[in-house]
C-alpha cells in the first residue's frame, strides 16, 4: 500500500513538473524543456494578441463613453499615431503579398514601438491599473521566439529581412509619443493591436493553416 | 493629463460593458435625437473588410435628390498631405458610393463629405476606419441534426451546423468571425440567444417534441461589436419519436434478467446440497466394507452384526465351507477385547486360546451382559466380531426360544443365547457356563493350547470349530459318526430354517454334553423347527449336574489322545460337514486319573474329536 502511494505521488509530481516544463517557450534548446510546436506557438501568440486587442478596445470604448459623450467633439480623424511611419500593409492583398519575413518584422516593429509609451502611461498615471506594456512586452518576446523558431525551421529564408534592431525603429517616429494625449494613445494602440492581430493571423494561416483558419 | 487620467480611472474601474462602437454611422439613429435636415450620410458598411459602401440621403432638400446633385468626397488620411477625392463609384439608384479594393485601406481614417454644387455639407464629419464598420455577412448552409432524445421522449437536443459567409475570407485569417445563434418557437416573439462563439456549430438543448422551432444566426468580427444581418431561418421540428420500442425493449430485458435471477436463486436453494457437495466435497471417511456408519450411529447393532456376519449382500461374504475346503489353514481368529487375565483361575493355563474361546469368566460376563460393543473387541484381520450380544440375533429366534422355554427364563435365555450364538466362532459362554465355571473352575485340559488354535471344523454359517486339544481327540473320534449324523440333521435343519448362518454344529454342545454324561435324548426328538430349543431342555434337566462343558465320562476317564492343533480336512460330506483326518496316533497315555477332571468344553463348542467321544 505504501509503495503504491509513493508511486502515485511520484507520478503526480512528475506530471506537474512536466506540465510546468511544457508551459514556457524554450529558447536555445534549454535542457529539460519540452519544445513547443510551431502551431502551438502560433496559437498562443494569437491568443495573446487577441487578448491585447480586446483590452485596448475596451479601454477605448470606456474612454469614449464616459469622457467623450459626443463623438464629434474631437476630430476623430485627427489621430496621428507615432507608428504611422512604419510601413504596414493596409489591405489583405498587401499583407498577403508581403513576405513572411517582412510581416514578422512589421509585427515586431509595432510591438516594440508601443512598449515605452504604454509603460510611461502605466507609470505616470497611477489610475491606470492595467499594465498593457507588460502585455506588449510579452507578445513581443513571443513573436521574437516565433521568428527564431521559423528561422531555425528554414521558413524565414530571406537574408535581408533580418530582425531590425529596435533602436533603428524608434528613431524614425515623426511624432514622438510623449506629445500624444491619452485619447490618441488609446486610439492608436487599439488600432495597432488590431494590426498586429491581423498580421499574426495571416502569418499563421500562411505557415500552419491546419487549425482555425 | 490629470483630468484625463481621472477620467481614465473611471473608464478602467467601470466594468467592461460592451457598448456600441464609436464609429459614426452605427450610433446615428441612437444618439442623435433629431434627424439632420441637411443631406447626410446614412450609413457606411464594409462586409468583408476589403470594400465598403456609403449611402447618403438628401434630407429635406428634395431639390438635391436627383442624381448628380450631391457628390461624395472622401479624405483618406494616409499622410499629412492628403486631399479630398470623389467617390470612385457611384450607384445613384441607391444613393450609394462604393469603394472597391483599390480604394479601400484598412486602419486608415476615412472622412466622408457631401458636396452639392454650391455648398459643402460638412454636417457630419463622418470619419471612420474600415475595420470598425465591418458587418459580416450571415452564415450560409444552415442545417441541423438530432443529437439525442430524452428518456421520456418529450425533449431532444439538436446540433446546428453552418458554414462561414463566403465573402468573409476566414481561410487566410483575414477575418475572425464569431457567431450568435438565436432560436424561438414559432409564433412567439422572443428569441433565445445563445452565447457567441467562433465555431461553426452549436448545440441547442431542451427542445420539445412536437413543437416547431426557428433558428437563425448572425456574425460579428472578433474584437468588434457590430453584427451583420441574420441568416435565413431554418425550422426544426421533431414530431414523433419512436420511444415505445426502446421502452418495451428495456422492459423485456429487465423482466428477463429478473426471471433469470429468480431461476438461479431457486436452483441455488433447491440444489443447495448438491451445490455444497460440488463446492465442498465431503472428506472421505474411512470405511469398512460392509459396515455402515449410519448403523453405527444409530446404534442398530442387530443390523450391524447381521451385516457383519454376512447377512446381507453388503455384508461380509459368507464363510461357506466350499470356499475354504481347499485351504486347511483357514481360521477365523477372534480376540477378546477384555483383559486376558480376567477370571483366569489357572493362570498357568490361561492362554490365548482361552481368550479366544471366551472361557474367562469376566470376559464372559462382559460378553453376556453387554456384547453390544461387539465391535469393541479386537477383530482379526478378517473382521469378524469376536463376540456378540446374543440379543443381536434375530428377534424371532429369541422370541421363539423364550416362548418355548418356561421357567428360569434367565438361564434358559442365556442358554438359548449360548445355543443360538453359533454365528460366530466365538461363542460366549453363557452365564450358566460361567456358573459352571464357577463350580468347575478347572479348565479342560484341552484348552491348554496356544493362541493359534487349529480349526477342526468349519460350519456352513461360517463359524469355525477349533480343535479342543489333544486330550479331547480320542473322545471325539469315537463319537464322531453319531455326532456327525446329528450334526448333519441339525445342520440341515438350520440350513433349512434359517437364512442367517447359525452354526449348527454346536447347539449340540449342550446336547452332546448331556449325551456324553447323561445320555440326553437326541436333539432330533425336539421339534426340528426349534432347533435351538433342543439344548436348553436337556440343559434344564441336567442343569445342576450338567456343565456347559463337555465332560468326559468319569468312569471312562479316557485319556485323550493328544491331537494336533491343526487338523486337515479330508473331505466334505454330502451334508457339507467337514470330515477331518484322523488324528495322528496318540502318544502313550501319560496318566490315568482316577477322578478325571471333566473336560470342560464351552457350550456349543464342539470339535470333531468331541463328537466322537460324545456318541451314545
Amino acid at each position: 500500500f505504501l509503495v503504491s502511494v509513493c508511486v502515485v505521488w511520484l507520478l503526480c509530481v512528475s506530471v506537474m513538473l512536466c506540465s510546468v516544463c511544457t508551459a514556457p517557450v524554450c529558447t536555445n534548446a534549454q535542457v529539460g524543456c519540452h519544445a513547443v510546436s510551431l502551431n502551438n506557438l502560433f496559437d498562443r501568440i494569437i491568443q495573446h494578441s487577441a487578448k491585447m486587442h480586446r483590452v485596448s478596445n475596451d479601454l477605448h470604448q470606456q474612454f469614449e463613453l464616459h469622457v467623450l459623450p459626443s463623438r464629434n467633439q474631437v476630430g476623430r480623424g485627427g489621430h496621428i499615431c507615432h507608428t504611422s511611419t512604419i510601413m504596414t500593409p493596409n489591405g489583405k492583398e498587401n499583407a498577403q503579398r508581403m513576405a513572411r519575413e517582412g510581416l514578422t518584422q512589421v509585427i515586431l516593429q509595432l510591438l516594440m514601438a508601443w512598449t515605452d509609451p504604454l509603460m510611461n502611461l502605466h507609470h505616470s498615471s497611477t489610475n491606470v491599473s492595467v499594465d498593457m506594456s507588460s502585455m506588449v512586452g510579452e507578445l513581443r518576446r513571443g513573436v521574437q521566439r516565433l521568428a527564431e523558431k521559423m528561422h531555425t525551421l528554414g521558413l524565414l529564408t530571406d537574408p535581408d529581412s533580418s530582425v531590425v534592431s529596435p533602436e533603428a525603429l524608434m528613431t524614425s517616429h515623426p511624432v514622438p509619443w510623449r506629445l500624444m494625449n491619452l485619447y490618441d494613445i488609446l486610439y492608436c494602440f487599439r488600432r495597432d493591436s488590431n494590426k498586429v492581430h491581423n498580421y499574426l493571423r495571416i502569418l499563421k494561416c500562411r505557415i500552419v493553416p491546419e487549425h482555425g483558419c | 493629463m490629470a483630468p484625463t487620467s481621472s477620467l481614465l480611472l473611471r473608464v478602467v474601474i467601470s466594468s467592461l460593458v460592451s457598448t456600441p462602437g464609436w464609429t459614426l454611422l452605427s450610433d446615428w439613429t441612437q444618439t442623435s435625437s433629431s434627424a439632420p435636415l441637411e443631406p447626410h450620410f446614412t450609413d457606411c458598411v464594409s462586409r468583408e473588410q476589403e470594400t465598403f459602401r456609403c449611402w447618403w440621403s438628401p434630407g429635406i432638400f428634395q431639390n438635391l435628390s436627383s442624381p448628380g446633385d450631391l457628390r461624395v468626397f472622401y479624405l483618406k488620411k494616409e499622410s499629412l498631405s492628403s486631399e479630398w477625392k470623389e467617390c470612385p463609384e457611384y450607384i445613384h439608384s441607391n444613393r450609394e458610393c462604393f469603394f472597391d479594393r483599390n480604394h479601400t485601406a484598412i486602419w486608415i481614417t476615412y472622412c466622408m463629405q457631401l458636396r452639392s454644387q454650391n455648398t459643402r455639407y460638412i454636417n457630419e464629419d463622418d470619419c471612420f476606419t474600415v475595420e470598425n464598420i465591418v458587418r459580416p455577412d450571415p452564415p450560409v448552409s444552415l442545417n441541423w441534426t438530432l443529437l439525442n432524445v430524452s428518456p421520456s421522449g418529450l425533449s431532444y437536443d439538436v446540433v446546428v451546423i453552418w458554414t462561414p459567409p463566403p465573402s468573409a475570407d476566414v481561410r487566410v485569417g483575414w477575418m475572425r468571425i464569431e457567431y450568435e445563434v438565436q432560436y424561438r418557437e414559432i409564433n412567439t416573439t422572443n428569441w433565445e440567444a445563445l452565447e457567441v462563439q467562433p465555431y461553426t456549430k452549436q448545440t441547442i438543448y431542451g427542445l420539445h417534441v412536437g413543437k416547431e422551432y426557428e433558428v437563425h444566426i448572425r456574425c460579428k468580427m472578433q474584437g468588434f461589436s457590430k453584427y451583420g444581418d441574420f441568416s435565413d431561418s431554418i425550422f426544426i421540428q421533431v414530431t414523433d419519436i419512436v420511444t415505445e420500442e426502446p421502452l418495451m425493449f428495456i422492459l423485456v430485458l429487465v423482466l428477463g434478467i429478473v426471471g433469470v435471477l429468480i431461476l438461479i436463486m431457486l436452483i441455488a436453494i433447491t440444489q443447495q446440497h448438491r451445490l455444497m457437495m460440488i463446492l465442498l466435497p465431503p472428506v472421505p471417511a474411512p470405511k469398512i466394507k460392509g459396515i455402515d456408519s449410519e448403523l453405527l450411529k444409530k446404534g442398530k447393532l442387530d443390523d450391524l452384526n447381521f451385516f457383519l456376519n454376512g447377512g446381507g449382500f453388503g455384508g461380509l461374504p459368507p464363510y461357506a465351507p466350499e470356499f475354504y475346503h481347499d485351504e486347511p489353514w483357514v481360521e477365523f481368529i477372534e480376540v477378546e477385547a477384555e483383559d486376558r487375565d480376567g477370571g483366569g483361575k489357572d493362570d498357568s493355563l490361561t492362554s490365548d486360546t482361552q481368550m479366544l474361546l471366551g472361557l474367562t469368566q469376566t470376559g464372559c460376563h462382559h460378553i453376556n451382559l453387554g456384547c453390544s460393543n461387539a465391535l469393541g473387541f479386537p477383530n482379526n484381520n478378517l473382521g469378524q466380531t469376536s463376540c456378540y450380544d446374543p440379543a443381536v440375533l434375530e428377534a424371532n429366534s429369541l422370541m421363539l426360544m423364550g416362548s418355548l422355554l418356561p421357567g428360569q427364563p434367565e438361564e434358559e435365555e442365556e442358554e438359548e443365547k449360548e445355543a443360538a450364538s453359533f454365528n460366530d466362532i466365538k461363542r460366549c459362554p453363557t452365564s450358566a457356563e460361567s456358573d459352571e465355571n464357577k463350580h468347575n473352575p478347572v479348565q479342560p485340559t484341552w484348552i491348554n493350547t496356544d493362541f493359534y488354535a487349529q480349526v477342526s471344523n468349519v460350519m456352513p454359517s461360517g463359524g469355525v470349530v477349533l480343535s479342543p486339544g489333544q486330550h479331547v481327540r480320542t473322545q471325539e473320534s469315537s463319537s464322531t459318526t453319531e455326532e456327525e449324523t446329528r450334526k448333519k440333521e441339525n445342520i440341515i435343519e438350520t440350513e433349512e430354517k434359517k437364512q442367517t448362518k447359525l452354526l449348527v454344529v454346536n447347539p449340540e454342545g449342550n446336547g452332546y454334553t448331556v449325551e456324553n454324561i447323561r445320555s440326553p435324548p437326541p436333539s432330533t426328538s425336539v421339534s426340528p423347527t426349534e432347533y435351538q430349543t433342543v439344548e436348553p431342555s436337556p440343559m434344564s434337566r441336567s442343569h445342576g449336574n450338567q456343565s456347559a462343558n463337555i465332560v468326559p465320562d468319569p468312569p471312562r476317564c479316557q485319556i485323550f489322545t493328544p491331537v494336533a492343533d491343526y487338523t486337515v480336512v479330508q473331505e466334505l460330506d454330502s451334508h457339507r460337514s467337514l470330515i477331518l483326518q484322523p488324528p495322528p496316533p496318540p502318544p502313550p497315555p501319560q496318566q490315568s486319573l482316577p477322578s478325571c477332571v471333566p473336560l470342560k468344553v464351552p457350550i456349543g463348542y464342539i470339535t470333531p474329536d468331541l463328537l466322537g467321544s460324545l456318541s451314545p
